[in-house]
């Protein structure tokens, strides 16, 4: 039946091509739409994920690394006295205010770091060293946030927070969830820029002793310290995440957009099959009179639905990976993680399959009389 | 020989189906019935037919339009059900056997000829040959190889690998013949085979036809308008508003 089921598919070029581009479409965008989403939502946990901590600490009920509540900063010692805990740290993120050349502001988000373990500091530098922020008023900004910043140069000064700040190396794709640009620097200077009393902090960056498990060390910290909240990085990441998921119904919209692309593809794929099979009405009938089951006649049906899926699918994500290679950016990266790409050929599949059941329909009341009938 | 893969037997409503048939019949038809109805009208189309034809003969069943030749033909081919009567194609008591057993009957014992032929567009000439023996499950190298024997008898050796599409009237019917023959049915129906062909490619279809049945000892059953070939025919069974109205030899016939 295959060889039947493939030289007529192949026969009738136009809807066969019509099928695959139902298919490709769906593939395509499926992977693009789930992959810009992915991209978007996981800066939401980009410092967390980048941060080398293997544990976060922060004020109780913490939701966002971006909105943290101050913590005060001499708890770092208790910290520090627990089992498993190699090196634990006082990390600063809040919001303030930067210069720009032209007269105008914008809105940043100052990161303070631990001046001598850099701790949760800038990385993936393309002009600079990361230790450059121990120079006087030295930052770290982000070269994809040039335009934002109107061009900054190694070496510019600036104001932040009101006070002086100077351009000492640029990172490469450090763009968070939020429109404000990140700006790294040390610990004291960042609570100058912020204003705040250099007593409190945001988060304990955590790195554990080889061997040590994170759970268990976050729990030792909820005992030690009952106003915190303690979370491994995946999990923090993963909180940061569903902040923005939850309260925004930004996984609604780009869900809905993705389902709607694969509605339009399936019924692409289940309007061809149908198509295909109307126009066929004649061969199917031949079939049948001459002793085909039913069981043969949808193996049809089945084969050149597989066959529609699979060659799509294969189109598809070739397709994916040069739009990726090519598209994707730190502002809009498109993130395909290979569930994704399964998941998404296993969907394609399945809609494919089923959409044979509605052309099999038409071909089970088909009655082989109708050959007699010419 | 193709070997065939399915049980003879034939699943029927009961056993009695299978009983030997007596005599050398191969098709025994009495007093069949059958009436198209939908939900306001009724069709009697068989009013009584009767009908033997012996193994290994041709027989034309011939008549106006309306006569119920294609109906009987369907019939006997197990596509239609008659709502009464008693028949027996090759031993099979038709009555009897239910839809999978008349499925089973068209694949392992019937080869079907049609007028418009009925190839499958997207298959070679070999592919489409091979289709009876696919639906058998014959593998394929044996099928092809008994295609192309069927092929090359039919005169289309050069064609093996041609589409449909790219034949004359005449070379498709040639390639229905091939298929209706590759599964070695021990019957062949035909239906109007020369209606869509011109006089000299009808007579050739024929002779060629008939050759190949007589060959194989195969028992023919042909519905046809066209009395030009009527010579190819061992017997002609002339039908008229649903009944037999003359059988006989092809000279002998009066009306036809």
């Amino acid at each position: 039946m295959w060889s039947l089921a493939i030289h007529t598919l192949i026969a009738d070029r136009g809807k066969l091509l019509t099928a695959l581009v139902g298919v490709v479409f769906s593939i395509v965008l499926v992977n693009v739409q789930g992959g810009l989403f992915i991209g978007l939502i996981r800066k939401a946990g980009l410092l967390v994920d980048q941060g080398q901590a293997d544990v976060w600490v922060g004020h109780r009920q913490m939701h966002n690394v971006d909105f943290p509540r101050d913590i005060p900063r001499r708890w770092v010692h208790r910290i520090r006295t627990i089992p498993g805990v190699h090196r634990a740290e006082p990390y600063l993120v809040g919001f303030a205010d930067m210069t720009l050349p032209s007269g105008g502001f914008e809105g940043v988000v100052v990161v303070g770091v631990d001046r001598a373990s850099l701790l949760g500091n800038a990385w993936n530098l393309v002009e600079g060293r990361p230790d450059a922020i121990l120079q006087p008023d030295g930052i770290i900004l982000d070269e994809c946030e040039n335009q934002k910043l109107e061009n900054p140069k190694i070496g510019e000064l600036r104001e932040v927070g009101g006070r002086r700040a100077r351009v000492v190396a640029k990172s490469q794709g450090i763009m968070g969830f939020l429109v404000a640009p990140y700006i790294f620097t040390t610990y004291d200077r960042a609570a100058d820029y912020l204003a705040k009393t250099p007593d409190m902090c945001s988060y304990f960056l955590v790195q554990l002793e080889p061997g040590a498990r994170a759970d268990e060390v976050c729990q030792a910290i909820r005992r030690v310290l009952p106003e915190v909240d303690a979370f491994p990085r995946d999990e923090y990441s993963r909180i940061s995440i569903d902040f923005w998921m939850t309260r925004t119904g930004l996984g609604i919209s780009f869900g809905a957009a993705t389902l709607l692309g694969l509605l339009v593809g399936m019924i692409m794929v289940a309007q061809t099959l149908y198509a295909l099979v109307l126009d066929r009405l004649g061969e199917f009938g031949t079939l049948k009179a001459i002793g085909a089951t039913e069981r043969q006649v949808y193996s049809v049906l089945l084969i050149q639905a597989f066959l529609m899926a699979v060659v799509g699918a294969i189109i598809g994500l070739v397709l994916v990976s040069g739009i990726q290679f090519f598209y994707s950016t730190p502002r809009a990266p498109i993130v395909v993680p290979w569930w994704l790409s399964l998941g998404s050929c296993v969907l394609v599949l399945v809609i494919c399959l089923v959409s044979s059941w509605l052309p099999y329909h038409r071909i089970r009341k088909l009655d082989p009389m109708m050959v007699l009938q010419s | 020989m193709i070997a065939d893969p399915h049980n003879d037997a034939l699943p029927t409503k009961d056993a009695a189906a299978q009983e030997p048939m007596a005599g050398d019949l191969a098709v025994w038809a009495q007093d069949i019935h059958k009436t198209y109805r939908t939900s306001s009208v009724s069709t009697p189309v068989l009013g009584g037919v009767d009908l033997a034809i012996p193994a290994g003969q041709c027989a034309f069943l011939a008549g106006p339009s309306g006569s119920g030749k294609t109906t009987l033909l369907s019939i006997l081919g197990c596509i239609l059900s008659a709502d009464s009567g008693t028949i027996r194609v090759l031993g099979h008591d038709l009555m009897r056997l239910d839809e999978d057993g008349r499925i089973a009957m068209r694949r392992n014992h019937i080869g079907f000829v049609f007028q418009r032929f009925h190839l499958i567009r997207g298959l070679t000439v070999l592919d489409n040959v091979c289709v009876p023996l696919t639906l058998r499950g014959v593998p394929m190298p044996q099928a092809q190889e008994r295609a192309r024997r069927l092929i090359e008898a039919v005169g289309l050796a050069e064609k093996v690998h041609a589409h449909p599409r790219s034949l004359s009237a005449g070379q498709c019917q040639r390639v229905a013949i091939a298929r209706a023959l590759v599964g070695e049915p021990k019957i062949i129906l035909a239906d109007e085979p020369t209606a869509s062909l011109d006089a000299a490619n009808g007579q050739e279809v024929m002779a060629l036809f008939r050759k190949l049945t007589a060959e194989e000892g195969k028992t023919a059953v042909v519905v046809t308008h066209d009395q030009r070939i009527f010579p190819f025919a061992d017997r002609v069974f002339h039908l008229e508003n649903g009944h037999v109205v003359q059988t006989g030899q092809p000279n002998a016939l009066v009306h036809v």
